[in-house]
């Protein structure tokens, strides 16, 4: 994953090109190597075989100086494509932040992109990542030779999701610095997004249930909601009030922020939390249906706090003036 | 075995290099590196200037990451030391704590003894260095934290634009 240097001022991003063999994710990093100028970027490192292989990896590291502040860096790597690699192929998946998946193009070789995208999900599972919350963006390339699979199919095989694709002739440029800057923005956005508002993960804890009006339900925990059963079910409540407590709210202070969204973003499919009023800066009331024929699973999770215009304006002068 | 990303702070930093050229000072060490497994260069100290430290730190990582792989292999949980010996130059990686790798380059005017003792010595300190307790969250924080979302994106977007474009 990332590095955050603060002593440095220092970001540190691992963008993966992963691929079949000879897709030409190596020559996507030529290309970027030549092209790019000598100031922003290291050497390019190939650990290949005497026939021009990746054997390991290839690595270029490149600088694109200070994005407010914090000089950022990518490191971009490619795997060895061939099947028969996969031992160190795997290594080099370690702490990625972002992939491009480099695609063939021609008609021959639809199977062994398929081959490698599953290759590319068991890898990342076998270290934890989530293939669909890891930034990818797809290159289809070989556009200039013949017979070639239309984009549409390889979509269809490859891109489900729709995620952002681009088709590339890699030897000659076309599309690789397109693709380069589409996957460096999307783990950018993802690292700061990171950092600056860190996501409390909701974690299912051991299940517990409520009783139906059960009032405060700490962030990030995930609690069931029965309805009572020694209630008649005819004389039982259609819905319950719940507060949602936010115990240590975002590190913004309070003071300059009157009213903190507080969002919600999770409830169980079909049910609808009605928002209410927000009460005392970190707690929220919301109107929830109780259903009848079962438990209701809720959980929340704080939004986005915004830092209002002026923010930092006055931190600095209550800095000042706290010296 | 996911792990988060790595962070770190001044304190940490300050406290990492004192002990690094405590370490290069008693092995007598030419320079020493601190990588994390990832290969992303934590800090370095000593004659490093005629290295390419960043592509040392990649390569050296990933020289771990085939070994810790190869013990798997042989049955070992890991070796948690690696030792390349060259004419002049030698080199010695060890693992420190979980997530970070200590490179102690020397030459013959030490012996690989030596800087296997201090390098182990200070293994134990660094460890504690890096898992210390993280300053609260507010400490992210900084200064230089951008405005909003949208004037970030736009600076990225200028940066990527003048770097990523196909003129020579």
């Amino acid at each position: 994953m990332a590095s955050i240097n603060y002593a440095f001022k220092e970001i540190s991003c691992k963008i993966v090109y992963y691929g079949p063999g000879l897709s030409g994710k190596t020559t996507n990093l030529q290309y970027v190597h030549q092209k790019i100028p000598p100031q922003t970027r290291g050497e390019l490192i190939s650990l290949a075989t005497d026939q021009d292989r990746t054997l390991y990896f290839d690595f270029l590291p490149v600088n694109i100086g200070k994005v407010h502040g914090f000089s950022t860096k990518f490191q971009l790597y490619t795997v060895p494509g061939q099947v028969y690699y996969n031992a160190t192929r795997k290594l080099v998946l370690r702490g990625v932040d972002g992939l491009v998946f480099v695609a063939d193009s021609q008609k021959s070789k639809m199977d062994e992109n398929l081959e490698s995208y599953q290759n590319l999900v068991e890898n990342l599972l076998e270290y934890g990542y989530n293939l669909n919350k890891m930034p990818l963006v797809l290159q289809y390339n070989k556009r200039d030779l013949t017979p070639i699979i239309p984009v549409e199919e390889l979509e269809k095989a490859l891109n489900p999701q729709g995620l952002p694709f681009y088709e590339a002739v890699a030897v000659r440029g076309a599309g690789v610095f397109d693709t380069l800057k589409c996957i460096s923005k999307l783990v950018l956005d993802q690292a700061k997004r990171k950092q600056l508002f860190p996501k409390r993960e909701i974690e299912i804890k051991e299940e517990e249930t409520h009783p139906a009006g059960v009032s405060q339900i700490p962030l990030g925990e995930q609690m069931t909601v029965v309805a009572d059963s020694s209630v008649p079910v005819e004389s039982q409540p259609t819905s319950t009030v719940i507060t949602l407590v936010e115990e240590k709210p975002a590190p913004i202070p309070e003071e300059i922020i009157p009213q903190p969204l507080i969002a919600l973003e999770k409830t169980q499919p079909g049910v609808e939390l009605k928002i209410g009023e927000i009460t005392g800066g970190n707690q929220m009331k919301a109107e929830m249906p109780v259903t009848k024929a079962g438990p209701t699973l809720i959980s929340w999770s704080a939004g986005k706090r915004t830092k209002p215009k002026g923010f930092f304006l006055w931190r600095f002068f209550k800095q000042l003036f706290k010296r | 075995m996911k792990q988060d990303d790595l962070v770190i702070y001044e304190e940490q930093i300050e406290q990492i290099e004192k002990t690094l050229r405590r370490l290069i000072k008693d092995a007598q060490a030419k320079c020493v590196l601190l990588v994390d497994k990832d290969g992303h260069l934590i800090t370095r100290q000593g004659f490093t200037q005629s290295l390419d430290t960043t592509a040392l730190a990649a390569l050296l990582a990933g020289s771990f990451a085939s070994t810790r792989e190869i013990a798997r292999l042989v049955g070992e949980p890991e070796f948690s030391v690696l030792f390349h010996q060259g004419k002049k130059d030698h080199i010695h990686i060890s693992l420190v704590g979980e997530r970070t790798i200590l490179a102690v380059i020397f030459d013959d005017r030490t012996t690989i003894g030596m800087v296997r003792l201090y390098a182990k010595e200070v293994s134990e300190s660094l460890n504690q260095v890096l898992s210390s307790e993280k300053p609260e969250e507010n400490r992210t924080e900084s200064e230089n934290r951008p405005e909003t979302d949208s004037e970030y994106a736009a600076s990225v977007e200028t940066r990527l634009d003048d770097i990523f474009s196909d003129k020579t």
